[in-house]
């Protein structure tokens, strides 16, 4: 049998999974809040408890004060920056410290690595995705054979904001979710790139480059 | 999710016009033993996968169902997010996998003799399908025949 929670309640009422609690959190936080055990452990608790019933579905709801809407794509959060941004590389160089940091942190743990690039070739990632964007180069000799360029592209994005999260969260651990993407997309030039990236990849005439675009700047 | 009310136009028509399976029912089955002996396991939509696994792709038929297998062993640190979904948040996953996939507190209900035991394999899906097709009629039934094959008595089901 199943129980399990649901981030959508009107979804939930649709589907009618025989137990669901639904929990008013924004997408990405399921359990409501990260390190906090305890607050984990009372949705857990509460989602458990649902197997107790005698009847369903059931669809339970989660009471909890009301939380704020995280803003993750980079057209809402972006603001005019006042920071001075740095060359791409030299932004790269300089928070390298700060994602060892996270790294001694979170136990070795670390959302970098779907690319398959080790962090110590972002310089040459970060080249690419440049002439990527500035229409000098189709693809890249780093491109694991399984991956098509699109993918590739995609992964080399994901792992480059992974890394510079990962590093901000690191020297700004009480930052809010809407204070680490807004310093992403406003005050770093990597932030800037992904946008032109994804205007270049919105164009492109590969349909799955242009269906991944939407999501580099996001 | 945030209730509708405060989120932007295009995030609620979004949501409301998805389109989501609709049933008339769901199984039922009442529990016949308490939790405290029953067997978990964990399935996610997060589309988490093991580091070095194939990661989830963006398909052109409304979604990629597969699913990944997660051995209970593997170390936090080699479990990685390929969800192809913009429309999330991730920072919360990167300080703390527990967000979204609870294996910490798992542990820590079996440990409290909550929860009987832990099955060896946990399973991961991506969310966010314009198309279940493959869910239902091929990978579902596959992952729901190997938690029985492992006697599961429970399946906690989170999302992301």
């Amino acid at each position: 049998m199943t129980t399990g929670i649901s981030l959508v309640e009107e979804h939930a009422r649709k589907i009618k999974p025989p137990r669901m609690l639904s929990v008013p959190f924004n997408f990405g936080n399921t359990l409501g809040e990260a390190n906090n055990p305890s607050y984990q452990h009372e949705i857990l608790a509460a989602t458990f408890d649902l197997l107790n019933r005698s009847e369903g579905p059931v669809l339970q709801i989660f009471e909890t004060d009301e939380i704020e809407r995280v803003v993750i794509s980079r057209t809402e959060s972006k603001i005019e920056s006042i920071t001075e941004k740095k060359d791409l590389l030299l932004e790269l160089s300089d928070i390298k410290p700060d994602y060892e940091k996270a790294l001694k942190t979170n136990k070795g743990r670390t959302a970098v690595g779907l690319s398959t690039i080790n962090p110590g070739l972002f310089p040459d990632v970060m080249e690419f995705l440049k002439r990527y964007a500035a229409g000098e180069m189709e693809d890249s000799e780093m491109r694991p054979e399984r991956f098509s360029i699109g993918h590739f592209v995609r992964y080399c994005v994901d792992d480059l904001k992974s890394y510079y999260l990962e590093s901000r969260i690191a020297v700004e651990p009480e930052a809010s979710m809407n204070e680490l993407y807004r310093w992403l997309w406003s005050d770093t030039s990597l932030g800037d790139l992904l946008g032109e990236l994804a205007d270049v990849m919105n164009n492109s005439e590969d349909k799955e480059v242009k269906a991944i675009a939407y999501g580099v700047a996001r | 999710m945030p209730k509708l009310e405060i989120l932007t136009e295009q995030q609620r028509d979004l949501l409301l016009n998805w389109p989501s399976p609709e049933n008339e029912d769901s199984p039922w089955v009442e529990m016949s033993k308490p939790l405290s002996e029953c067997k978990v396991a964990l399935v996610t939509t997060a589309g988490l996968h093991v580091r070095g696994d194939n990661p989830f792709t963006t398909a052109k038929n409304g979604g990629d169902a597969s699913f990944r297998v997660i051995p209970r062993i593997t170390d936090p640190a080699d479990i990685v997010q390929s969800h192809t979904s913009i429309g999330f948040d991730r920072t919360s996953i990167y300080k703390d996998i527990n967000i979204t996939f609870p294996i910490d507190r798992l542990n820590e209900l079996v440990a409290l003799g909550k929860i009987g035991s832990l099955s060896d394999n946990y399973y991961s899906f991506m969310g966010a399908l314009r198309n279940v097709t493959g869910l239902t009629d091929e990978y579902g039934p596959e992952v729901a025949k190997k938690l029985l094959d492992e006697k599961v008595d429970v399946v906690l089901l989170t999302p992301t």
